[in-house]
């Protein structure tokens, strides 16, 4: 990543998509703005549409070529290991559709050249404006109502302080929900300096909250690729104070500390890795024996694979649907491509508002539980005529191609709820005789000479993170199994963790669970003595052996 | 545990995540052996004992005729008890204690393992239900018989009712495509020439039409019973007819059943080269007895929880000295017998037995694993209102994002109208609970063996015990309360329905699948050890499976198999894929 000779090859090879992409990320998370400020005023969000091409220097350009290059490498490789998963990496990049109505300062100076203080006096920071301090905190006091497993967790915790000593070092999105976790990781004792690791997905407002509490944050929407290293840089290098613990998302941290302070790592108790592209990363270096730390993989634990995928997906897509076509569900024929976790959860809600659902599967093992939940296996081409909407959910590429949307009929809606933007073949419909016309954001309507219309959905990409949301819940789920994980981590004995990649141990996936069920009011049954010896069980669990599939 | 993560085969061994996913938590196992250990010893075995009898005879009572005579002794008063006392003293049943205190050894020993694995095991059992026994009291092992092509080379009740069996056989079939499939696609090829396989199974019909389908694939079989009860003897001797040597009757005595199992491998002439058996007697039959055997020995194919804990022991104690193949925990077959299995049979169940309708009744599922997700799912598809205890949170978060409420028993216990256990554990629902009960309230258990009720605090003075008819006893209390209790706490679905045919096909096509990939392997694929179903036999198993449905599955093109990462023909998913 850092040899710039390469970075120029890729650049050459990637130039056509180039542009293309970063429209794409870029509209993405101007999307998302504007679909959770949908009581924002007309006039801002137009200019919230152009804000991010016109203040784009050739700098940010660079880092997209980046970042993309290697947020589709990643997949491609991991995607045999992750087809469900894909979405639990995407998930958290929605986290940065929550407010950015204090954006507007049209201050153009970069934060890096400010001096600021806060109300303590201390400047260990970096963040667009301090003075939102007080809107931040405001987001940061919604987030945790609905985040009550990390407010109990600091509550039970908090006699103990279990982190106390653990000066962390974070890389994450830096939203509502990320504050919560770092203020509960703040009450358990630790100390903590954090970074985004994503140039757009900051809120302002949020890391100036932090800041004023004395966490030292550097982050700000819209760095540069320069600025992105600089903050991960100052998070990292500060005198008198080396991290023993490392969160991170993406990898960016990790990789940026083996390369420039190796050093570090002799302090270091353990790294938390929670994205797909993160924990390929890691398997990678642990395979070629560089991995000199312990490393927890929370991206794979129950809970939050559930949540991301399965239960978040079912509330989605017809949230996304409704909000973009206005359809309606009932008596329509729909195909789901692909019965993972994200197809099941799909094709639930949408069987469950009278639609007609059929199936189609590569795995004949999900395919038999498709027939036995009662959805007709098809191939696509055998129905394509005749369906409503085709919504995508393989993890692979051009499942839908030009051929099968040719034979469309008028009016059906195309969308995908799989990972990146590749299931859809949206490239093959770039051609001449085709007219494509924008009716609302994320809406496109490709009419063909004929005059049949297919109804495009965000330009194919992921529909649950353009046109809907991401709950609260969910990101409840992620930010608590990190907490446990760098918990558990810090306060294993000696030996327990050596220096490989872990998956959460059971009991703690439980422990998460059991933190959320206080939300449902349930009320959890517990094992007599008697009992527990007969099932050969601990009383307080874990539960079930390893391979148990749930 | 552990071993079944380091071993599980090496078709996919390719895959560069399969070992990269180390377990954090080594110690578990070895707790948990430790106090399986403990609980071995300590276990009541009388109760178990009765809990296995009990489950047999339900296999029994349900073939019609030939039972009558049971049947009403078993309605006059609670016969269940008075008959196993009585059995006992009889020399036939000298099998129990022995087998029994093994069974109940290992079931207590894994059920930590499998809770919900419960009813693979015991999804055969239930199937003993078809032909007559005749009246015959002479042991079949004194009789000289033949086959119309005089052959004699087998041992079995009655030759004559080869011609119903074959019926039966016949029926099977028919809702046994993947086998019959099987024996299509493979029959040019014949994977399993040269095969001499020794099999020790329940014989029923879907066994016969798995043993003539490895017939067809090339394979010489020699065949026993693996429970003195459950054999169909009219299928053994439509199996003998043509031509292969079965040694199986209903009702063996302990002595037959040993008998039957040397005569099946001692024959002097014939050497077998693969193992198929369930239970894991034949396995060990052969360990004592025969051990040079095993020189010629390529493979044992093992289906149920109790052989294969047996054959992991015989792994860790560094004695097995050939490769075993695991068909229990395949993907296939652990959510056909459970998940679906009882999604279908709950409701048959409670019908038949209580004529009950659900809409709107408040029914509690204790546990929500997979045996409790196909009740729960079902119960409310029909619009009953459903609360679900748990243990564990995650399963209990599980229930909660269905729609289900997660409560204590106790909390809802006193307006319930169905109370419906799952657990696999025992004590579930107490005395205490019971009492709490409003009047016409139903008890039944989906879990395995009947511990999960507590009935032997029903069987008190002051509670008088009515039946109504078979499978259905009323229990009432001094004030007049009645508790509707269904099959004395035993299996609901295995008591009283039927489980489909469709599920036990599963099982035999994952079993000659396994045969076929043992017996096919390349020279040292597999090593002296335990090994589950490769993936890609598990994706087959289903893909066989799915023309029932006429469900057409979609190929991946070259481009998008390279794009994921995987072969255009599978395996499918990693490893640690949950389904």
């Amino acid at each position: 990543m850092s040899d710039p000779s390469m970075e120029v090859k890729l650049e050459v090879k990637q130039a056509s998509k180039e542009v293309k992409e970063s429209e794409n990320v870029a509209e993405k998370y101007s999307a998302m703005t504007v679909s959770k400020n949908s009581e924002m005023n007309m006039g801002e969000l137009s200019s919230a549409f152009s804000a991010v091409p016109t203040h784009k220097p050739v700098k940010k350009q660079i880092q997209f070529v980046e970042d993309k290059q290697e947020f589709s490498r990643f997949p491609t490789k991991a995607g045999r290991r992750s087809l469900s998963r894909s979405i639990s990496q995407s998930s958290t990049d929605s986290y940065g559709s929550a407010a950015s109505y204090t954006d507007s300062s049209d201050d153009e100076s970069s934060p890096r050249d400010k001096t600021q203080v806060n109300s303590k006096g201390s400047s260990d920071f970096c963040v667009k404006n301090i003075k939102q301090a007080e809107f931040g905190r405001r987001e940061i006091e919604i987030a945790e109502q609905d985040m009550s497993a990390l407010i109990s967790l600091r509550k039970r915790a908090q006699s103990e302080k279990p982190l106390a000593g653990a000066k962390i070092v974070g890389c994450t999105h830096i939203t509502a929900q990320t504050a919560v976790l770092i203020e509960t990781l703040v009450a358990l004792g630790a100390e903590c300096r954090w970074t985004a690791c994503n140039i757009y997905s900051t809120q302002n407002e949020v890391a100036a909250a932090l800041s004023e509490t004395g966490v030292a944050v550097f982050a700000w929407k819209g760095e540069s690729e320069d600025d992105f290293w600089w903050c991960i840089d100052r998070c990292v290098n500060n005198e008198g104070w080396q991290p023993n613990m490392i969160l991170d998302d993406g990898g960016d941290l990790t990789h940026w500390m083996y390369k420039k302070y190796p050093n570090v790592f002799k302090k270091i108790r353990g790294i938390v890795e929670e994205s797909v592209t993160g924990v390929h990363r890691l398997y990678q270096l642990s395979k070629a024996g560089k991995l000199c730390v312990p490393a927890m993989n929370v991206n794979d634990s129950v809970t939050k694979q559930k949540f991301d995928n399965l239960y978040c997906c079912r509330e989605s897509i017809l949230d996304g649907l409704k909000r973009t076509t206005d359809v309606m569900f009932g008596g329509k024929q729909i195909v789901v491509c692909g019965y993972g976790e994200v197809g099941k959860g799909c094709c639930a809600a949408l069987k469950a508002l009278g639609a007609v659902v059929s199936i189609t599967e590569i795995d004949p093992i999900c395919a038999l539980q498709a027939c036995m939940d009662g959805f007709r296996v098809v191939k696509l081409n055998e129905v394509i005529r005749q369906v409503d909407v085709i919504i995508t959910c393989t993890g692979n590429k051009n499942v839908v191609t030009r051929d099968q949307l040719d034979r469309m009929k008028n009016g059906s809606i195309v969308c995908n709820m799989g990972h990146s933007n590749t299931e859809i073949d949206v490239a093959s419909l770039r051609t001449p005789e085709l007219t494509w016309e924008r009716v609302r954001s994320q809406v496109d309507h490709i009419i063909w000479p004929d005059g049949k219309r297919v109804i495009l959905l965000a330009e194919g990409r992921l529909l649950n993170l353009s046109c809907s949301t991401v709950p609260t819940f969910v990101l409840s789920i992620t930010a608590t199994t990190q907490a446990l994980a760098l918990i558990e981590l810090y306060n294993a004995p000696e030996g327990r963790y050596k220096q490989d990649v872990y998956l959460l141990p059971k009991k703690m996936d439980e422990y998460v669970a059991s933190l959320h069920l206080t939300t449902f009011d349930a009320h959890l049954t517990e094992l007599s003595d008697d009992q527990a010896k007969y099932l050969g069980l601990n009383k307080n669990g874990p539960f079930k052996p390893n391979y148990y599939r749930y | 545990m552990e071993e079944e993560r380091d071993q599980t085969g090496t078709s996919w061994r390719n895959l560069p995540q399969s070992d990269e996913y180390p377990k954090p938590r080594l110690e578990d196992g070895a707790v948990l052996n430790g106090e399986a250990k403990n609980k071995t010893t300590k276990h009541e075995p009388v109760k178990c004992n009765l809990n296995l009898l009990q489950m047999l005879k339900a296999a029994e009572s349900r073939s019609p005729p030939q039972c009558q005579g049971r049947y009403r002794a078993e309605e006059s008063g609670y016969g269940t008890r008075e008959l196993v006392t009585e059995a006992l003293k009889t020399g036939t049943q000298i099998q129990f204690p022995e087998q029994k205190p093994n069974f109940n050894k290992h079931f207590a020993n894994t059920s930590r393992h499998s809770p919900a694995d419960s009813i693979s095991q015991l999804s055969l059992d239930s199937y003993s239900s078809v032909c007559s026994d005749s009246k015959d009291k002479s042991s079949p092992r004194d009789k000289h018989q033949k086959t119309s092509k005089g052959f004699s080379d087998f041992c079995i009740k009655n030759m004559k009712q080869a011609e119903f069996g074959r019926r039966e056989i016949e029926t099977a079939q028919q809702e046994m495509p993947a086998l019959m499939v099987l024996r299509k696609s493979a029959c040019g090829e014949k994977p399993l020439a040269g095969a001499k396989v020794v099999g020790c199974t329940h014989i029923t019909a879907p066994t016969a039409v798995l043993i003539e389908t490895l017939s067809v694939l090339g394979a010489q079989c020699r065949w026993a019973a693996c429970n003195i009860f459950s054999t169909q003897n009219a299928v053994a001797a439509a199996l003998a007819e043509r031509g292969t040597s079965v040694f199986a009757w209903r009702g063996e005595s302990e002595e037959d059943f040993w008998w039957c199992i040397d005569r099946c491998v001692g024959a002097e002439t014939w050497q077998p080269n693969m193992i198929l058996d369930d239970g894991g007697d034949l396995t060990h039959w052969i360990y004592k007895k025969h051990p040079g055997l095993f020189k010629k020995i390529v493979g044992i194919v093992e289906e149920s929880v109790t052989g294969i804990y047996r054959l992991y022991q015989l792994s860790k104690a560094g004695k097995l000295c050939v490769p075993a193949m695991n068909v229990n925990d395949s993907v296939t077959k652990q959510k056909f017998e459970n998940l679906y299995c009882c999604k279908e049979s709950i409701l048959e169940g409670l019908k038949r037995t209580t004529d009950i309708m659900f809409g709107g009744k408040q029914v509690v599922v204790c546990g929500f694993g997979e045996v409790g997700k196909g009740c729960c799912a079902a119960l409310k598809a029909l619009g009953a209102v459903v609360y679900v205890t748990e243990v564990d949170p995650i399963c209990a978060v599980q229930a909660c994002m269905d729609g289900f409420r997660v409560i204590k028993l106790s909390e809802v216990v006193g307006q319930a109208d169905m109370v419906i256990t799952c657990t696999g554990n025992k004590n579930v629902v107490e005395r205490e609970h019971l009492d709490r009960m409003k009047s016409g309230c139903i008890v039944c258990n989906m879990g395995h063996c009947s511990t999960e009720i507590d009935l032997l605090s029903l069987r008190t003075a002051e509670l008088r015990w009515e039946h109504v008819r078979p499978k259905v006893d009323h229990v009432i209390w001094p004030d007049g309360k009645r508790i509707i209790l269904l099959a004395e706490g035993r299996l609901l679905n295995l008591s009283c329905s039927t489980v489909p045919l469709f599920i036990l096909s599963i099982t035999p096509t994952t079993q000659a699948l396994a045969l076929i990939e043992l017996y096919r392997a390349p020279e040292g694929r597999y090593k002296q050890d335990v090994y589950l179903l490769p993936k890609k036999t598990d994706e087959y198993v289903a893909s066989l499976h799915l023309q029932t449905f006429d469900a057409h599955l979609t190929e991946l093109t070259d481009e998008q198999a390279q794009y994921l990462g995987i072969s255009k023909h599978g395996p499918f998913k990693p490893n640690n894929y949950r389904y």
